[in-house]
């Protein structure tokens, strides 16, 4: 039925989602010195020992693996603010608004960065329990596609990594509902009836393979 | 092409785009690029002038490389002036490859339809040609050259086939996510449904075909 | 024809159905065996695949007749009724969906849509419980009761999770191509 979507199922990657992510700027706080940097994704620094500045993802991962800055982890990775939007994702049936690269970012930040996240155990936990609950509501979200006639689907707060998990599903979910609903399907059709006979005069023309 | 898909945009300025325009870096350009091309069932319009910027600061970074690692600049910011060129390096391999995958899957469907011939690079047209004398070339050799003289072409069933029914073609009815920077508005999805209101920076799952304009337009991105 | 090549498609359209001849036919012998004339009366019953009963019936040389798991009234449609998760329709038409899409308009019958539609959409619920949440622990009974596409469905779940798991659990992330260190040779 989506046989041809197949391909296109995995578009991205958890991978190039990550890839993606780490863009994302977020601040620093360097123990050395160094020019600013010209790159091609845009300009950076300088860099003085103590002073905060912002860097993207990838550049603060490099630099604090080579022992050369601190990463300040942004102000939703806090234990205090971490326990309230889990409170209110399991108080309401919305998703509460997070970094559309929430799990990439702290996946790499655990990676990368443990020491620079106080209570790392707290906020790893936190984060998973989090996730958890919204992986659970986009089931339950997802049902309702079939009690509703849904064609387009609106995704709201689903952050990246989750809206691409869900996506060769959902997409192919779609894309049947829609072919079982389409008016061929759904409505009487006259057409159908009257196109008999005159097809059945056409003659020799005919398909080896048909639609 | 196909019907049913209507420009649902009101609020669209173009005076807005010309000013995300000049604030939006090529890093950032490309990147939306690639990720539309991977995400879109068609191939889309080559981005020429982006492509050509992107390959003049890929060479240029290239050189500054060099030069510091020959000037004796740390290696630590070497190495992170590297970093960054990889990355662009990377998306724009990715973006590349991705159509020449596209061309080669639906190449005799890109030949006969002009609006989509016209979308490809100077090179990659090249490459589609080889293609398709290839293709040709096996299918000729391999099965059709045995056939009964009515049914030796690879593009129709048979000589008796009123249009060229053996073309695989991307299926515009598929799904994907997307999401618009600004706020575009009651869309209308197909003749058969309510209108969906689209609201700046959320996903929605909508069939290909009924955004392609806004897709084309640079009013929605594929995510 | 966007999928020709398309061997789901292909193979849907192999399914049996039965037909009436609506004439007397020439030639078509073969596909009575017990029959040693080359002849088939009008009114005598066959099965025959889709492919080829859609275009005798376009001809008006036979009647297609639904299969009995499409009919108004049979045990299938009952049962979807009752407990619809748990039929297996993988036994009645591996291709229930897309033989069902095929043969509605041919024969004019609009019922099989909205049954077609109840079908998916209750047994729809199953599959994404089970495909984003059973992990590695596949279910295989409840595999051998899906369609075609609700298998397809199902993997395209269980993939995805999958990967994200492994993604998670960490390892070697973007791999570097040992190309990319190297030198870039001009483009030209």
């Amino acid at each position: 039925m989506a046989s041809q979507a197949d391909a296109h199922a995995a578009t991205f990657s958890a991978a190039e989602l990550e890839f993606l992510a780490e863009d994302e700027l977020i601040e620093i706080v360097p123990n050395m010195r160094m020019d600013p940097l010209n790159l091609i994704c845009g300009d950076f620094g300088p860099f003085r020992p103590q002073i905060a500045t912002q860097v993207p993802v990838w550049l603060a991962v490099a630099l604090k693996r080579r022992g050369k800055c601190t990463i300040r982890p942004p102000d939703w990775m806090s234990v205090e603010k971490l326990t309230q939007v889990l409170e209110a994702e399991r108080d309401a049936e919305k998703f509460q608004p997070l970094p559309f690269h929430y799990v990439e970012i702290s996946r790499l930040l655990f990676d990368h960065a443990r020491d620079d996240i106080p209570d790392i155990y707290m906020v790893r936990s936190l984060i998973e329990d989090i996730k958890d609950v919204r992986f659970h509501k986009i089931g339950t979200g997802l049902e309702i596609i079939s009690r509703e006639r849904t064609y387009a689907l609106r995704l709201k707060n689903l952050s990246a990594m989750e809206a691409n998990i869900v996506r060769p599903f959902v997409t192919r979910a779609l894309q049947t509902f829609y072919k079982l609903n389409s008016p061929d399907m759904i409505q009487e059709s006259d057409s159908v009836s009257n196109r008999q006979p005159q097809t059945a005069n056409r003659g020799p023309r005919r398909q080896l393979k048909d639609r | 092409m196909e019907t049913g898909a209507q420009d649902g945009s009101s609020g669209y300025s173009t005076m807005d785009d010309y000013e995300s325009l000049i604030s939006t870096t090529d890093a950032e350009l490309l990147k939306r690029a690639w990720q539309n091309e991977k995400a879109a069932p068609q191939i889309l319009r080559f981005e020429a002038a982006l492509i050509q910027r992107s390959r003049e600061q890929i060479k240029l970074m290239e050189e500054t490389v060099g030069e510091f690692t020959r000037n004796g600049i740390d290696p630590l910011t070497v190495s992170l002036y590297q970093m960054d060129l990889d990355r662009t390096v990377f998306l724009l391999r990715s973006y590349l490859r991705t159509r020449l995958q596209k061309i080669e899957k639906y190449v005799f469907h890109i030949q006969k339809t002009a609006e989509l011939w016209n979308r490809l690079s100077r090179q990659e047209k090249r490459f589609a040609e080889r293609c398709i004398e290839d293709m040709e070339k096996h299918l000729d050799q391999s099965v059709l050259s045995k056939l009964p003289s009515s049914y030796k072409s690879h593009l129709k069933q048979s000589s008796s086939s009123e249009e060229d029914d053996m073309v695989p073609e991307p299926r515009l009815d598929t799904y994907v996510i997307c999401r618009s920077k600004r706020f575009l508005g009651a869309f209308q999805l197909d003749d058969r449904q309510f209108p969906v209101n689209i609201e700046a920076d959320d996903l929605y799952a909508l069939p290909y075909k009924s955004i392609k304009p806004l897709v084309e337009t640079g009013q929605i991105d594929l995510v | 024809m966007a999928n020709y090549y398309d061997i789901d498609d292909v193979l849907a359209e192999e399914e049996i159905l039965p037909v009436v001849f609506q004439q007397a036919a020439d030639c078509f012998g073969l596909l009575d065996s017990s029959d040693d004339t080359n002849e088939v009366e009008a009114g005598a019953k066959a099965e025959l695949p889709f492919w080829l009963a859609r275009d005798l019936h376009v001809r008006g040389v036979v009647a297609v007749d639904v299969p009995p798991y499409f009919r108004k009234v049979s045990r299938t449609r009952k049962e979807i009724e009752a407990d619809a998760a748990h039929v297996d329709l993988r036994g009645r038409c591996q291709y229930f969906y897309e033989l069902g899409l095929k043969i509605a308009p041919l024969v004019g019958d609009k019922t099989i849509g909205p049954f077609l539609l109840v079908a998916f959409q209750t047994r729809y619920k199953e599959v994404l419980v089970r495909a984003h949440t059973a992990a590695s622990a596949v279910a295989p009974k409840h595999l051998t009761l899906l369609t075609n596409e609700e298998a397809k469905l199902y993997e395209a779940g269980q993939l995805s999770t999958a990967a994200f798991k492994k993604w998670r659990m960490g390892g070697p992330r973007l791999q570097r191509a040992p190309v990319l260190g190297r030198k870039r040779k001009p483009i030209e």
